[in-house]
């Protein structure tokens, strides 16, 4: 079932991850969050934004321990946890955030 | 000795999964232990249940599920490596929206920390590939 | 799972000729997580997986290579290159992508992670290890 953004059509697959990365714009994030009832804040996307400059730069998503050592870097201790993390996107930041992001949808490893 | 097996190559196309087979089935004749065998890279097409060989030639999968039955073997495949080559089951039918399942029973989709947890806790891991 | 193990992944293959070196590193990434004592060998056509300005894209295939530079947060921070496999290709450490990782017993440090070594002492670290994984 497609999803509307910006009055395209986009694709996505059986778990709502976008078919084709490159279709990402932000509106993306915003739809996808709507239908999980979900507000993004500022601080939602500082999270975002800052997987989507990971993935481009390493061509991965990073695990959530190396975005939780990361975000704590950048962002302040504070918000350096998963508590934080999972406060913010209550279904995983490696699940959620990723699909809100349009990086592409985790294998299941691990 | 607690081995656990990692495979590297499909099945026909390459030794690999054979010398894996007598080797596993040697240690087990010779009372060691099997802790996991473990399917990567082209070996995940190891566990495809609908493979049918000419009937004067070994049947590899079936072989690996006979096997399993009688020792008990955990045999895992790697959910990455599947995913490429469409190793399905139903779990991950569903989760990729595909209209077919093709894993036989005797082997089940997981990790690669399946893979460096049997590692970490068997005597010796032996890689069999290219 | 009292023990640190000696883990170390060896990389034998140059990237996109085949799935080896991409999928070599999946593991390592995972790898990653059961805080073990990690190193990577880079071996015969393997040391080309770490050349600098690689260009997939008239392959079609993904330019893997950053995944290399990202090892460093995942606290992988030993990529022991050999010597004589760089040569026998006319490459030197200035072909490879410069790889850093911050040390966090030393401030924060930036450390380089790729260590070129001769044969012999390539020979000497694998028997080492506790596992070795081929790739």
């Amino acid at each position: 079932m497609p999803i509307e953004v910006d009055g395209k059509s986009l694709e996505v697959d059986e778990e709502g991850y976008l078919a084709n990365l490159n279709d990402w714009v932000p509106g993306v994030a915003e739809v996808m969050s709507k239908e999980d009832d979900l507000e993004l804040t500022d601080e939602h996307w500082d999270i975002i934004n800052f997987l989507r400059e990971y993935y481009e730069e390493y061509q991965i998503a990073p695990a959530v321990r190396v975005l939780t050592k990361a975000v704590g870097k950048r962002m302040g201790k504070d918000k350096g946890n998963s508590k934080y993390l999972y406060g913010l996107f209550p279904y995983g930041p490696g699940k959620q955030a990723c699909r809100y992001a349009g990086l592409p949808k985790p294998t299941g490893c691990v | 000795m607690k081995y656990a097996i990692q495979i590297n190559e499909g099945p026909y196309q390459h030794q690999a999964t054979d010398s894996a087979y007598h080797f596993a089935k040697a240690a087990l004749d010779k009372g060691h232990e099997i802790s996991r065998v473990f399917l990567y890279h082209d070996g995940v097409n190891n566990s495809t249940r609908i493979t049918s060989p000419p009937q004067d030639d070994r049947h590899i999968v079936n072989r690996w599920a006979e096997l399993a039955e009688a020792h008990n073997l955990d045999m895992v495949v790697c959910v990455a490596a599947a995913q490429r080559r469409g190793i399905v089951d139903d779990g991950e039918a569903e989760r990729n929206g595909k209209d077919a399942t093709n894993i036989h029973p005797a082997f089940r989709i997981s990790g690669l920390g399946q893979l460096i947890e049997a590692a970490i806790e068997s005597d010796r891991l032996m890689v069999f590939g290219d | 799972m009292s023990d640190i193990k000696k883990f170390m992944y060896v990389n034998r293959r140059a990237p996109y000729g085949t799935v080896y070196a991409l999928e070599s590193l999946e593991v390592v990434l995972i790898g990653a997580a059961f805080d073990q004592d990690v190193s990577l060998a880079f071996i015969g056509d393997g040391v080309y997986q770490l050349k600098s300005d690689q260009d997939s894209s008239e392959a079609d295939q993904k330019n893997f290579s950053p995944i290399y530079q990202a090892l460093g947060d995942y606290d992988v921070t030993k990529l022991y290159v050999e010597k004589e496999s760089m040569e026998e290709r006319g490459l030197s450490l200035d072909d490879l992508m410069p790889l850093t990782y911050e040390d966090e017993d030393d401030d924060w440090a930036e450390k380089d992670s790729i260590r070129v070594v001769t044969r012999d002492e390539m020979k000497e670290l694998m028997e080492q290890q506790d596992v070795l994984f081929n790739f």
